[in-house]
């Protein structure tokens, strides 16, 4: 199978690298190499750096292209947000000469061309259509039959579908199926598809807007019976990890549902060492359902 | 004064009545409340006219059913806009001429036009009623013979009964007229090149808009912040710059895409979102959190740069304790800076190189 370039960005290495731990073992086992790019930066945050100078944030999201350019492969990358910068600029780029001739202009000074001649990919997209249903299910040793997953697909992983075109973005499945592969139940929630608060820069300019939407996200994953939820972005995942805690400190509401990123989630369900995955770093205890997986464990005898 | 009442009473019962014909089911109980007695005589007369051109061979009524069926049409309508005189003529005139009336096709459209002629006609006496500001007494009598003749005793009890269970508009009196002073968009205030700006930026489908408001209805940030991308995309195209870019709300966006999937026009609301961002911080209205993420950019490379427990984090879990990128590079950082400088970024958010803060 293809290698990839692999794209780490800010938030999953810098903040949770059980995530990146677990995507580097998995791949492994899955027969694909996730190679280093080397001197990558910042996708740049589509947030500042789309919202603040568009040449700005095409020149930097080009200059991480051209560092997979050199190595000959597609991208992968695990965070929508890094997706989306990277995909569309890609995009955008491919499409309009101009803003490409302005870019190389910009590039040129620091020895750079960008050309287009690869793809820009998601993680879970990958492990959909490039590893497949059935590869992911024999590799489960720990099925994680019973646990019920409110799935987070995030916004720049499927739209613009214009432009991406993975998954139809008001119903898709293709996170159903990757979670349910596992054992576990995707849950049916409320306003599924809504934004978890964090994107286009609204996280850190007003907090209480973004937590606004959090809860609503975390009261309807409650009303849907939610174990844990599951999530393909580090941005998000860190909106739900410590915007849990964030909205206790101000309002005073508890929910306490685990987080996992898609990564670790599938590292559990392949028996990885949950310390390799740094969930009992996280804000919120996932103890419960690790507990209930144990539960599982002896239920089944670990098989 | 009290011709200013008569019209105001006049005004908000037909204004609620239009209101209430946007709700689905009392507008489709109005219809045939106030139209199935003419369609009732609509059909016995067409039985009747069976029954005479069954006796008589019908050779010549044919003929001349051909020749009135469109001119009747506009008498119906005619009809409507009239409705002091249709009284009468409802009874007499198009009974006669709705003898002859064939095809039933062409009586649907008939009956579900005449809602909207009835719907447009107080808005026009509202206007005149208004302009005139001192009205004689004659005036008067004709305003209020003309609302209220056409009201027919059933429709008028359709209107009573929907009007119990609408709230009632707190001080009914005025609040139907919007101060014109207040609301009124003067040449000065319109930058006509303004949309076309948008578009130079790389947004041409803004021009397609047509002001449907799905955007703001699918917006998530709409529903709890006062941002409407709607209004925003409006004042875009009416060239309404300075308000535009003095809109902090556009800031609320969380770039979801929901307006931007949903939308019929196929506007690429989120580039437009973007674009006026991009305005506003050329400008200086940027935050300081924002700047923020800019600087750690600038000086490592990352929006989130790494911390010492994730470096002991990933060291426990066997990773580098530094990921192989600017933070392990500096050659590559300094790539960034470069760029950065070139595209003016640094300047933009007011980088100090030397203190490495925000002026």
């Amino acid at each position: 199978m293809a290698d990839f370039a692999y794209f780490l960005g800010c938030i999953m290495n810098n903040r949770y690298p059980g995530i990146e731990k677990a995507s580097r073992v998995m791949f492994e086992k899955f027969g694909i190499t996730l190679n280093d790019m080397e001197g990558a930066s910042c996708c740049p945050a589509p947030g500042v750096f789309g919202s603040f100078d568009k040449t700005s944030w095409l020149s930097i999201a080009a200059r991480n292209i051209t560092i997979a350019e050199d190595m000959g492969m597609d991208i992968m990358t695990e965070c929508n947000g890094c997706f989306g910068t990277l995909f569309e600029t890609n995009h955008e780029l491919a499409h309009d000469e101009a803003a490409k001739e302005k870019v190389n202009e910009i590039l040129s000074e620091v020895g750079r061309e960008y050309k287009g001649d690869i793809k820009v990919r998601h993680f879970a997209e990958v492990l959909y259509n490039d590893v497949g249903l059935d590869q992911i299910a024999a590799a489960v040793t720990s099925p994680l039959d019973g646990l019920n997953i409110a799935v987070h697909y995030g916004c720049h992983f499927l739209r613009p579908t214009a432009d991406i075109g993975i998954d139809n973005a008001e119903k898709p499945t293709i996170l159903d199926e990757i979670v349910e592969a596992t054992g576990a139940k995707s849950v049916d929630y409320r306003d599924k598809m809504q934004c978890c608060g964090a994107g286009g820069g609204v996280r850190s300019r007003d907090l209480d807007v973004a937590l606004d939407y959090t809860k609503d996200k975390l009261t309807n994953m409650e009303a849907a019976g939610a174990d844990a939820i599951v999530n393909v972005c580090p941005f998000c995942h860190l909106q739900f990890d410590v915007g849990q805690t964030e909205i206790k400190k101000k309002t005073g509401d508890e929910f306490n549902i685990p987080v996992f990123h898609l990564a670790q989630f599938l590292g559990l369900a392949m028996g990885f060492n949950p310390e390799d995955l740094t969930v009992d770093v996280h804000q919120i205890a996932v103890d419960s359902a690790l507990e209930q997986i144990q539960k599982l464990d002896e239920i089944t005898g670990g098989e | 004064m009290n011709f200013i009442c008569v019209i105001k009473k006049v005004t908000v019962d037909k204004i609620s009545a239009r209101y209430i014909c946007t709700d689905h089911q009392p507008r489709y109980e109005n219809y045939k409340f106030s139209r199935r007695p003419v369609t009732k005589g609509v059909k016995k007369m067409r039985s009747l006219k069976k029954l005479k051109n069954f006796l008589t061979g019908g050779e010549a009524e044919k003929e001349e059913d051909e020749n009135k069926s469109e001119s009747e049409m506009s008498e119906i309508v005619e009809e409507e806009r009239k409705p002091v005189e249709s009284e009468t003529k409802q009874q007499t005139v198009p009974a006669v001429e709705e003898v002859k009336k064939e095809p039933v096709v062409e009586e649907k459209p008939a009956i579900e036009e005449t809602p909207v002629v009835e719907e447009a006609e107080p808005v026009v006496e509202e206007e005149t009623a208004i302009d005139e500001v001192e009205p004689v007494a004659e005036t008067e009598t004709a305003v209020e013979e003309n609302v209220e003749e056409p009201a027919a005793p059933k429709e008028a009890e359709v209107i009573e009964k929907t009007k119990k269970d609408e709230p009632k508009p707190k001080g009914s009196g005025s609040m139907s007229l919007l101060n014109k002073e207040e609301n009124l968009i003067r040449a000065e205030e319109v930058e006509p090149g303004f949309k076309q700006e948008i578009i130079d930026a790389g947004a041409e489908t803004v021009a397609l808009c047509y002001q449907c408001g799905t955007c703001t209805g699918s917006c998530p940030s709409g529903k709890r912040t006062p941002y409407r991308i709607r209004n925003i995309i409006r004042k875009s195209l009416m060239g309404l710059k300075t308000e535009v870019l003095n809109d902090e709300t556009i800031w609320e966006c969380v770039t979801c895409y929901a307006c931007q999937e949903r939308c019929p026009r196929g506007v690429a609301i989120v580039d437009v979102v973007k674009i006026i961002r991009n305005m506003q911080s050329k400008a200086g209205k940027m935050a300081q959190a924002h700047k923020m993420t800019g600087v750690f950019v600038l000086k490592t490379g990352h929006g989130v740069p790494i911390n010492d427990a994730t470096m002991t984090l990933r060291k426990r879990v066997g990773l580098n304790e530094l990921p192989p990128t600017t933070h392990e590079y500096p050659e590559a950082l300094e790539e960034v800076r470069t760029i950065l400088k070139k595209t003016g970024f640094d300047s933009l958010i007011g980088y100090n190189w030397e203190t490495g803060e925000i002026e």
